[in-house]
C-alpha cells in the first residue's frame, strides 16, 4: 500500500489527462522495474521533470500540440505569472526605496530619481493594464459562470474573497498599529508588530498566489473570442515591456545608490548574511531574483505569443473572429 | 515540414528513445517493462520509466504507435503502418550515414557496412 502511494505521488507531477491515459502503464512499469525497492532519486527527478514538461506542453507553453489561439492564451498566462512575481519584487523595491531622496545630494539625484520614477510609473501602468484586461475578460467569465450555473466559479471566487479579506484585515491592522509606534518600534523594536507584519506579508503573498492560480484556471475554461484573445496578447506583450522597464529602472537605481549613497544600502534587513555586502543587500538580491525569474517567464510567454501570431498573423486572427 | 525533414530532426540519432522504441516494436507488441529490457538487450541503452513514457506519448500522438487493448495494468503498444514507414526512413538515413562514414574511413566491407563492428576493424590498407 505504501509503495502504491509513493508511486501515485510520483504520478502527480503529470497533468490529470496524461495520468488517466498513461498513468496505470507507468505505475505498472515502476512496479515491474523496482518491485519492493524504492524508486531511485535519479529516476524520481527524471519523472518529476518529465511530468512538469508534460504539464507545460499540455498548457500550450511548449510544443506544437496546441493551436495558434492556445499559444496566445498560454503565452499571456505565462506573462501574467511573471507579473505576479514582479508585484512582490515591486513591493520590496517600494519599501526599500522609501526616503531615498534624503540619502543622495541634489547633484547626484538625476539617475536614481529618473529610474525610481520609471519603476513607479511602469508599475502603476502595469497594474492598470492587468485590471483593464480583467475587466475585458469579465463578460466572458460571467457567460461561463451562467452556462455552468456558477458551479465552476463559486468555489475559486469564495477562496479569493476569503484570502483578500484576511489580507485587508491584516494590512489594516498593521497600518493602524504603526500609527501608534515610533520609528524604532516600527523597525524591529516591537515583537508583536513584527509578527503582524510577517502575517500580513504572508497573507498578501498567499492572496496573490490564489488570485493568479484562479485567473489561470478560469481563463483556461473560458471560450475566448479571437478578437479578445488578440487584445489580451497585445496587453501581455505591453506588460512584458513594462516589466523590462521596471527591471532596468530598479537596476539603475541600485547602481546609482551604490555609487553615490552606499550608506543608504547598508543596515538593511538581513545585512551580513552570506554573499551579501553593503551594496548587495539581501532584500534587493531577493528582488533581483524575482525579477529575473519573472522576466524569463515573460520572455517565454512573449515568444509563445509571437509564435501564435506568426501562425495566424494578428490581423487574420482579428478578421476571422466569429463575433 | 516534410516527413523526411521531421525524421531528420527527431530520428537522426540511433540512440534516440523514439527510434529505439520503434525498433523494438517492429518485432511485435510489447508493454513498458518488456520494451525497456528488449532495448537494453539490443542497444545496451537503459531507458528510465519517465523517458520511456515521454517517448511513448510523443509516438502515440504522432500516430506512429498505438495501444493494444488489454485487461492488464501493463499497457502493450504496437507499431502502426506510419511508424513502420518512419522507422524505415530513419534506418535508410542512418544507413546512408554509415555508408558515408565507411567510405571515408576506407573500410573494406563496403557491400554491407552496417555489419561492421568495432571489434572487427577491416581497413582497406
Amino acid at each position: 500500500m505504501k509503495r502504491e502511494n509513493r508511486s501515485n505521488r510520483l504520478l502527480r507531477w503529470y497533468p490529470p489527462t496524461w495520468r488517466s491515459h498513461y498513468g496505470a502503464g507507468l505505475l505498472a512499469l515502476l512496479d515491474d522495474t523496482y518491485g519492493a525497492k524504492s524508486v531511485p532519486w535519479r529516476e524520481r527527478w527524471s519523472i518529476a521533470t518529465k511530468g512538469v514538461a508534460e504539464r507545460a506542453r499540455e498548457a500550450g507553453i511548449t510544443g506544437t500540440t496546441v493551436n495558434a489561439n492556445g499559444r496566445l492564451l498560454a503565452g499571456s498566462q505565462l506573462v501574467l505569472c511573471g507579473w505576479s512575481l514582479f508585484i512582490v519584487a515591486g513591493a520590496i523595491f517600494a519599501k526599500f526605496t522609501e526616503h531615498w531622496n534624503d540619502s543622495v545630494s541634489s547633484v547626484h539625484r538625476t539617475f536614481p530619481g529618473v529610474s525610481d520614477a520609471v519603476v513607479r510609473t511602469a508599475g502603476i501602468v502595469g497594474v492598470l493594464l492587468v485590471l483593464a484586461a480583467a475587466a475585458f475578460v469579465l463578460p466572458s467569465l460571467v457567460r461561463l459562470a451562467r452556462r455552468e450555473s456558477w458551479q465552476s466559479v463559486r468555489r475559486p471566487l469564495k477562496k479569493n474573497a476569503l484570502a483578500l479579506s484576511i489580507s485587508i484585515a491584516l494590512t489594516t491592522s498593521v497600518a493602524l498599529r504603526a500609527h501608534f509606534l515610533n520609528y524604532h518600534q516600527r523597525n524591529g523594536g516591537s515583537p508583536g508588530y513584527v509578527v503582524i507584519v510577517l502575517l500580513a506579508g504572508f497573507a498578501v503573498l498567499a492572496t496573490l498566489a490564489t488570485m493568479t492560480t484562479t485567473a489561470l484556471s478560469l481563463t483556461r475554461q473560458i471560450d475566448f473570442s479571437r478578437r479578445l484573445l488578440r487584445n489580451l496578447s497585445f496587453a501581455a506583450l505591453t506588460l512584458s515591456v513594462l516589466m523590462l522597464s521596471i527591471a532596468v529602472g530598479s537596476g539603475i537605481w541600485w547602481i546609482s545608490e551604490a555609487r553615490f549613497a552606499p550608506k543608504f544600502l547598508e543596515n538593511s534587513i538581513g545585512s551580513g548574511i552570506l554573499f551579501t555586502s553593503n551594496t548587495l543587500p539581501p532584500a534587493l538580491l531577493l528582488m533581483a531574483v524575482l525579477m529575473f525569474i519573472g522576466l524569463a517567464m515573460a520572455l517565454v510567454g512573449a515568444t509563445r505569443i509571437a509564435s501564435g501570431f506568426s501562425d495566424h498573423g494578428p490581423h487574420r486572427v482579428a478578421t476571422s473572429s466569429p463575433h | 515540414m516534410t516527413r523526411k525533414a521531421a525524421i531528420s530532426n527527431d530520428f537522426a540519432r540511433p540512440n534516440e528513445p523514439t527510434v529505439l522504441i520503434l525498433t523494438s516494436l517492429a518485432s511485435g507488441a510489447k508493454h513498458g517493462y518488456v520494451l525497456t529490457k528488449d532495448i537494453e538487450d539490443f542497444a545496451g541503452v537503459v531507458l528510465g520509466p519517465g523517458t520511456l513514457y515521454g517517448a511513448l506519448t510523443r509516438l502515440e500522438e504522432r500516430g506512429l504507435i498505438a495501444p493494444v487493448p488489454s485487461d492488464d495494468r501493463r499497457q502493450p503498444y504496437e507499431i502502426t503502418a506510419s511508424g513502420r514507414a518512419a522507422l524505415a526512413d530513419a534506418v535508410h538515413a542512418m544507413q546512408s550515414l554509415a555508408n558515408e562514414g565507411a567510405a571515408r574511413l576506407r573500410l573494406r566491407d563496403m557491400a554491407n557496412p552496417l555489419l561492421l563492428t568495432p571489434n572487427t576493424p577491416r581497413l582497406a590498407q
